[in-house]
């Protein structure tokens, strides 16, 4: 259960990218990226996050996951490839030693502060 | 408002690990992070590594992470050497050690004339994978009863370690597992990964696991 760590991590992160003058309170949204590889479960995450927000001072904010795909790069035949499986294996050649070229972390990605825009108006301009 | 951002959620957890770097690194220290189930083993091989080293003239210290219990430092205490107690519930009961522990735990050990200091970490296959704590190497231990496909279903642990020791050799005629398969499952996570088979209850293997040490401190240095 590393979910409670990560989402105090977030929102430790989320508090200290706030520009001057932004309260935690007024965050509504925040955006990661968490890598394929990083064993998260989002519905943990999530349900920590909930529990952590308000002791952090941004009682309405709302946790947006985006899974971060793993994506490989084979330093024999130069492919590049996605993995179905956890099988580090080049698809073309079958060398071993692939490289990680992304899938694996959690990045913050995006805040959204209210700044009293309807639902409806935030919703067609996705952060 | 939106702000666009691209930030590492973990990146304070790093700026910890990297200051531990740091301090290892001016106490001359080798530090690994020994990762693996409850019950694979991991104290059970420290006690019979570290007199393999002693008698190497390389001195350990261990940082001993637990949940709660100090079951195991009161197991290697035997040993003689500094060890401290890192338990995790007054972080949060966190189910892995993290670099702040680490950090906490520095506070009270002397590394002074101390070559090698094992970080044992919490046991389990999913989280302690996730976090550097400073360390030079992270090493896991999947003993041959939890079977071959602990490498598919736990692939981050096996992709991030250097080296996996499959330990409780001594009993693997009474198992009915696959030898090859779980070769060529460690093989499809991570080709560099070396492998090492070990018995701690009948020394089989320790030694090539203390070269292995050895090798890997020279080569850091």
């Amino acid at each position: 259960m590393h979910e409670l760590f990560i989402a105090e991590s977030v929102v430790g992160s989320a508090k200290k990218s706030l520009p001057p003058g932004v309260e935690p309170e007024s965050v509504i949204e925040i955006h990661v990226q968490v890598g394929q590889l990083d064993a998260v479960v989002p519905e943990s995450l999530q349900f920590m996050f909930d529990a952590v927000k308000a002791s952090h001072g941004m009682p309405v904010a709302e946790l947006k996951i985006e899974t971060m795909a793993v994506r490989c790069r084979c330093p024999g035949c130069d492919l590049e490839f996605g993995l179905d499986l956890p099988v580090f294996v080049c698809p073309e050649c079958g060398d071993r030693h692939v490289e990680l070229l992304r899938g694996r972390g959690i990045f913050l990605n995006g805040i959204r502060i209210d700044d009293g825009k309807s639902m409806e108006e935030r919703e067609s301009t996705p952060l | 408002m939106d702000i666009p951002i691209i930030r590492d959620v973990l990146e304070e957890s790093n700026a910890r690990a990297e200051e531990n770097r740091a301090f290892f690194d001016r106490n001359n220290v080798f530090v690994i992070n020994l990762m693996g189930s409850p019950g694979s083993g991991k104290t059970t091989i420290l006690e019979h590594t570290i007199p393999i080293l002693r008698s190497r003239s390389l001195a350990s210290a261990v940082i001993e992470g637990d949940i709660t219990t100090t079951l195991d430092s009161d197991r290697l205490s035997a040993l003689d050497i500094p060890i401290v107690q890192a338990n995790t519930e007054p972080f949060g009961g966190d189910c892995h050690v993290g670099s702040h522990l680490v950090q906490a735990a520095l506070s009270h050990l002397n590394l002074k004339n101390i070559d090698i200091l094992f970080i044992e970490n919490i046991g389990n296959l999913v989280c302690p994978a996730e976090f550097y704590l400073g360390e030079d190497r992270k090493v896991v231990v999947l003993s041959l009863p939890e079977g071959e496909d602990k490498p598919l279903k736990y692939p981050l642990m096996f992709r991030e370690c250097q080296l996996c020791l499959l330990s409780k050799a001594d009993i693997e005629r009474h198992l009915d597992l696959d030898r090859e398969k779980l070769l060529f499952n460690l093989g499809q996570i991570n080709g560099a990964l070396d492998i090492l088979t070990i018995s701690a209850k009948t020394g089989a293997g320790l030694t090539d696991w203390v070269e292995w040490i050895i090798t890997q401190r020279q080569t850091q240095r």
